[in-house]
């Protein structure tokens, strides 16, 4: 797949942790990596091999010792903690592998949360844009439902629903399919590869199941904190 | 519109998680409720008592001066304060009669005995007075008639019987009427009963003409106090003048004091208001006790929930939203217990109102709601703030 321009911009990104013992972990070793619009990626790594680490610096889920990160030409890592949120709010939609939903809220208000949350002025009626992903991922009869209340496949659907809602630029998924079975899991791979193709939207997902990586545009492997390959 | 929207889900996400667990909730707003509920009693208690006494003042009549011994009650010392003073006779009583604007001159004689009917024995206060005692304390007659001057004159063995020891003696106030009554060996004949009027001390009262208690009651020929009833409000002051200078030939002027049943009334006030402020500062105890319960709970609500800060976190939420959404639980809570502890204190002041006259204003109504809101708020920011701080990275990955 031909991709434009880069939508965020890893460069030389180390995270370190100071250990105990007084020691230093290092989780990322000099990543250089950019993820280019309209790309579907996969990152695959074994546990604890990064990948994890690596998913929450796209995700802006946290600040890396030191390198930068580019997105939308500033560098995010200087930005402070309010800055981010709101950045995070507009700028990716996150899809978890234990799907993250609130269960004391409806399927249609947990949709709506990331625009409740949304701190600059939408271009969008969410209500009806809520509607409109409902309906087109076949949840529309849910939407009054609780969480705990719909199988995991929709529960996903949910999640990937409330990813989409604030259109954002980047939809980050953290092993989509770890708790669903095999075809409820592919059903969610299709979604994502519909999504990617029909509306261009940019994809990364962190998976260890090859299978599923396989089904991507581009493979990241990471290995003990670096980037050991990157296949297109 | 977002703002409403937001709003609304933080007291939906609130009553959700209060519905999920009852019973912490009602413990944990119960702390709040028995806080306020002691603080919102102990105004209304106040204010009873307050009220009680003010009644007790008015029955007494307008325009009432009271000549007492010693600093009377207006020194500050109470009951105290009467000791050491002048003994009141009838040469006072004599010459305060030559000043101006006084409508009434009662010499009282007052102090408790026993009174016996033919079959009973109970305590009364005996007040000896002249027939314009009467009218100064607002005593009229249910049955029969009160006594006369001339009955003063005559040193008569009559009584006026209170409402109530009235019917103490003879089961019904009507009764007595015509029955002899001993008080320490003098035979006095029943010849009114009053109409009751409120005041403990009064419906309890043998009231005889001051000159029959010179006797064996009364050896000394002496008086408790003077009462003036002044007739106009606006010579009050002028009056006492005249009254101080009068009474200070004869006595030193520390022995005794001339009063106006308002200063009475606002010096009686003050120490009121004291001890109500003492009383609420007791009752706050409970309130702080109570918002130390609802900041552990609140505490121990953000590490369960740290995951769904993690999320709310990752979905876009600033500190402030995070702050801002556990503050409106704490508030939510403890406005909830204060509310329940208002409703219940107003349940029992109205049930306690049909025998004392309690009340609730609305500094107890603003207070309760201000001091519960204002507890959530203030034992609510220190668990919300440890939310807010959450790393979001890290709350996400919490199990």
């Amino acid at each position: 797949m031909k991709t434009t321009s880069s939508i965020i911009s890893l460069k030389k990104v180390y995270k370190e942790y100071l250990l105990g013992d007084g020691s230093i972990f290092t989780a990322l070793k000099d990543i250089n990596l950019d993820i280019y619009e309209g790309e579907f990626s996969a990152i695959i790594g074994s546990s604890g091999s990064g990948k994890s680490t690596l998913m929450h610096m796209i995700g802006l889920l946290d600040k890396p010792t030191r390198g930068e990160i580019i997105v939308n030409g500033e560098d995010v890592a200087k930005l402070n903690d309010n800055q981010t949120s709101v950045l995070r709010n507009s700028y990716v939609g996150f899809v978890f592998q234990q799907f993250n939903l609130l269960n004391k809220l409806t399927i249609k208000e947990n949709i709506l949360l990331p625009a409740i949350y949304s701190k600059i002025k939408l271009d969008f009626d969410p209500d009806q844009r809520a509607d409109m992903l409902m309906e087109k991922f076949g949840i529309i009869s849910k939407k009054d439902s609780f969480p705990n209340r719909i199988s995991g496949g929709q529960q996903q659907r949910v999640a990937v629903a409330r990813a989409l809602i604030m259109k954002p630029q980047l939809i980050l998924a953290d092993e989509p399919t770890g708790n669903l079975d095999h075809k409820t899991g592919n059903e969610i791979i299709d979604l994502f590869e519909q999504l990617n193709i029909t509306e261009r939207i940019t994809i990364v997902m962190v998976t260890h199941e090859m299978e599923i990586a396989q089904r991507t545009g581009r493979r990241i492997k990471v290995l003990d904190g670096e980037i050991i390959s990157d296949k297109k | 519109m977002k703002l409403d929207k937001e709003l609304y889900l933080l007291l939906k996400s609130a009553f959700a998680d209060f519905r999920r667990d009852k019973i912490r909730t009602g413990l944990t707003s119960l702390g709040i409720m028995i806080g306020v509920f002691s603080v919102v009693i102990l105004i209304a208690l106040g204010l009873g008592l307050k009220n009680y006494i003010q009644q007790q003042f008015e029955s007494l009549g307008a325009n009432l001066v009271m000549i007492l011994p010693g600093s009377g009650f207006s020194g500050g010392n109470g009951p105290a304060g009467l000791a050491g003073g002048a003994e009141f006779d009838e040469k006072d009583v004599t010459n305060l009669r030559k000043l101006p604007n006084i409508k009434y001159i009662v010499p009282v004689y007052v102090r408790s005995a026993s009174v016996s009917s033919a079959d009973t024995q109970k305590k009364v206060t005996i007040m000896g007075g002249n027939e314009d005692i009467f009218p100064l304390i607002n005593i009229k007659a249910e049955s029969g008639e009160l006594w006369t001057k001339s009955d003063v004159d005559k040193k008569a063995k009559v009584a006026v019987l209170g409402n109530t020891i009235a019917g103490d003696l003879y089961g019904k106030p009507d009764n007595a009427l015509g029955k002899t009554i001993r008080i320490e060996g003098l035979r006095l004949k029943v010849i009114g009963v009053a109409k009751k009027i409120g005041n403990q001390e009064r419906d309890g009262a043998a009231f005889i003409p001051y000159t029959t208690t010179f006797g064996s009651l009364n050896p000394k020929k002496t008086f408790f106090a003077i009462y003036l009833g002044i007739a106009d409000q606006n010579v009050v002051n002028s009056v006492k003048a005249d009254v101080q200078k009068t009474l200070v030939k004869r006595y030193d002027k520390d022995r005794f004091s001339v009063t106006e049943q308002s200063e009475i009334l606002s010096s009686i006030n003050q120490i009121f208001a004291i001890i109500n402020l003492v009383l609420i500062a007791i009752g706050s105890i409970s309130l702080i006790v109570g918002g130390i319960g609802i900041m552990n709970i609140m505490y121990a609500t953000v590490t369960e929930r740290t995951r769904e800060v993690g999320i709310r976190r990752a979905l876009g939420a600033t500190t402030r939203d995070i702050l801002l959404q556990f503050l409106t639980e704490s508030t939510v809570l403890s406005l909830f217990g204060g509310i329940v502890g208002l409703m219940v204190a107003s349940l029992v002041v109205a049930i306690v109102r049909n025998w004392f006259p309690v009340a609730i204003n609305l500094f107890a109504v603003v207070l309760a709601i201000g001091v519960s809101s204002g507890i959530g708020i203030f034992f609510g920011v220190f668990p919300a703030k440890k939310a807010a701080d959450l790393s979001p990275m890290e709350a996400i990955r919490y199990e």
